[in-house]
C-alpha cells in the first residue's frame, strides 16, 4: 500500500483498498469455455447410475431417440444452462427476460414432452411400491445433481454475479437436468405419475438448491 | 460517433493497465468515471446526501470485480450494472434501518444558552460541504439524525470505534471551521486522534 498523495483526485479509502490489493489480475474467460468444466461431471452422471446398479429393462424397446438421444439433449441444454448461468454472473452480460424466460420455458417442455412420449410408447412398468421406488429415484437424482450445483456455483462465485437468484436457478436446473440424464437411463419407470412427482421433482430441488447456494456465496462476498 | 468510439477504447485500454496492476491506469479511469458515476448514482440514490459515498463504494466494488471486465466489450455497461448494484444494496441497507419512535413522542429538545452565538445554517452547510464524505457522513447521522454509533457501524460497514472517531474528528474541524469554542480538555485528545 503507499501513501495516499495530495496531486491524486482518488478519495483516501479508495486509494487505499486499491492500492493495498493491486495486484495483476487473471481475466475470466469467456462463459461457454468455464461451462466445459462442468462437462467431465456431466458425462461421468450419464453413466453413472445405470452401470452402477442396471440399464433400464426397456431400453430396446424404447428406441434410441428416447433413451440415449433424450439422455444426450438433456446434458447438452443442461451445460447450456450452466454457460447462461457463468454469463449472467458477470456484471453487465445480464440475460434479458426473454432469454432467461426462453430457458426456463425451453427446459420444461423438452421435459414434460420426453416424459409424455415415452409414456405413450407403449406398456410401461409400474412401481410396485410407488413411494419407496420413487423416494428412491427423488434422492439419488437430487444427489446425483448436488456436486454439478457445487462447481457451478464456484465458477459462478469466481465470476461477480448481481442476480445470484437467477444465477443459482440456472445452473441449479442445469445440474438437475444433467443429474436426471443418467438416472433416466437406470429408471424404467416411465409412467407420469412417477416420472413428474420424483425424477421432475428432483430437479426442482437442485434448482432450489442452486438458488440458496448463489445466495449463500454472493451474501459472503458481500 | 467517432468520439464515442475513441473514448470507449480509450477506457477499455485503461481498464486493461488496471488489470495488470497499474494505479496510473486507475487513477485516469476514476478520472473519467467518477463524474458519470456520480450523475447516474444521484438520479438513483434514494438519498442524495449519500451520493458521494455512493461513488466510493461504487469504485471499491470495481475494483473487487475488476477480474470480470472482458476488453472485448465496452466497459460502460460493465462499470453501470456495478453501480446499480451498488444503489440496490444501498436501497436494501436503508430500508433495514431501525424506524425511530415518532418526533411527538420525543422529549423537547433543551436549548443551549449560547444558542444565539451558533453559526447559522448556511454557514454550518458550508463548513459541512468542507469535511471528507466519510466523517461528514458520520457527523450528519449522530448530530442531525440522532442514529447511534452502532447503527452509523452497520450502515457504513465499518467498526463502532471507527464511526466514533469520524464523528469526533468531524466535530473538531466543524469548531475550528465556525470559530467555536474549543472542547473540554479531556475530549481534545479524542479530538486530534
Amino acid at each position: 500500500m503507499t501513501a495516499h498523495p495530495d496531486s491524486t483526485h482518488v478519495p483516501p479509502r479508495v486509494w487505499h483498498a486499491v492500492t493495498s490489493d493491486l495486484r495483476p489480475v487473471r481475466r475470466l474467460r469467456p462463459p461457454a469455455s468455464r461451462a466445459l468444466l462442468v462437462a467431465p461431471l456431466a458425462l461421468a452422471l450419464l453413466v453413472a447410475a445405470p452401470m452402477t446398479f442396471s440399464w433400464r429393462l426397456d431400453l430396446v424397446r424404447l428406441g434410441w431417440a428416447l433413451t440415449w438421444g433424450a439422455s444426450i439433449a438433456q446434458v447438452i441444454v443442461g451445460l447450456g444452462l450452466v454457460a447462461l448461468a457463468l454469463r449472467e454472473a458477470v456484471p453487465g452480460r445480464g440475460l434479458s427476460a426473454a432469454t432467461s424466460g426462453t430457458a426456463f420455458v425451453g427446459a420444461g417442455t423438452m421435459l414434460v414432452v420426453v416424459t409424455l412420449l415415452a409414456a405413450t410408447s407403449g406398456d410401461v412398468f409400474r412401481p410396485g411400491d410407488p413411494w419407496r421406488i420413487g423416494g428412491i429415484c427423488f434422492g439419488g437424482s437430487f444427489a446425483s445433481g448436488v456436486p454439478v450445483v457445487l462447481v457451478a456455483a464456484w465458477l459462478a462465485r469466481r465470476a461477480f454475479p448481481l442476480r445470484p437468484a437467477m444465477v443459482g436457478a440456472l445452473y441449479g436446473l442445469g445440474a438437475g437436468l444433467m443429474a436426471d440424464a443418467g438416472w433416466r437411463l437406470f429408471c424404467e419407470f416411465s409412467g407420469p405419475a412417477h416420472v413428474f412427482p420424483f425424477h421432475l421433482g428432483a430437479i426442482a430441488a437442485n434448482t432450489l438448491c442452486g438458488v440458496l447456494s448463489a445466495l449463500l456465496l454472493t451474501r459472503r462476498r458481500n | 460517433m467517432g468520439t464515442f468510439a475513441g473514448e470507449d477504447t480509450q477506457l477499455r485500454e485503461l481498464m486493461r493497465g488496471y488489470q495488470q496492476g497499474r494505479i496510473e491506469a486507475f487513477e485516469e479511469l476514476y478520472v473519467l468515471l467518477a463524474g458519470r458515476l456520480r450523475g447516474f448514482l444521484s438520479r438513483h440514490a434514494i438519498d442524495r446526501g449519500r451520493t458521494e459515498d455512493l461513488v466510493q463504494e461504487a469504485f471499491l466494488q470495481l475494483h473487487r470485480a475488476r477480474h470480470t471486465y472482458d476488453p472485448a466489450f465496452p466497459l460502460m455497461p460493465w462499470v453501470l450494472a456495478i453501480a446499480r448494484h451498488v444503489v440496490l444494496m444501498d436501497v436494501r441497507t436503508a430500508r433495514r434501518q431501525p424506524r425511530f419512535a415518532p418526533a411527538d413522542a420525543a422529549p423537547e429538545p433543551s436549548v443551549r444558552a449560547d444558542a444565539d452565538r451558533l453559526a447559522d445554517r448556511s454557514a454550518i452547510g458550508a463548513a459541512l460541504a468542507e469535511l471528507v464524505p466519510s466523517r461528514r457522513s458520520a457527523v450528519v447521522l449522530h448530530h442531525v439524525r440522532g442514529w447511534s454509533f452502532r447503527e452509523i457501524a452497520q450502515k457504513l460497514g465499518i467498526e463502532e470505534t471507527a464511526a466514533k472517531l469520524r464523528s469526533s474528528r468531524g466535530m473538531a474541524q466543524l469548531r475550528s471551521q465556525l470559530g467555536g469554542p474549543e472542547p473540554p480538555p479531556e475530549r481534545r485528545g479524542e479530538a486530534r486522534r
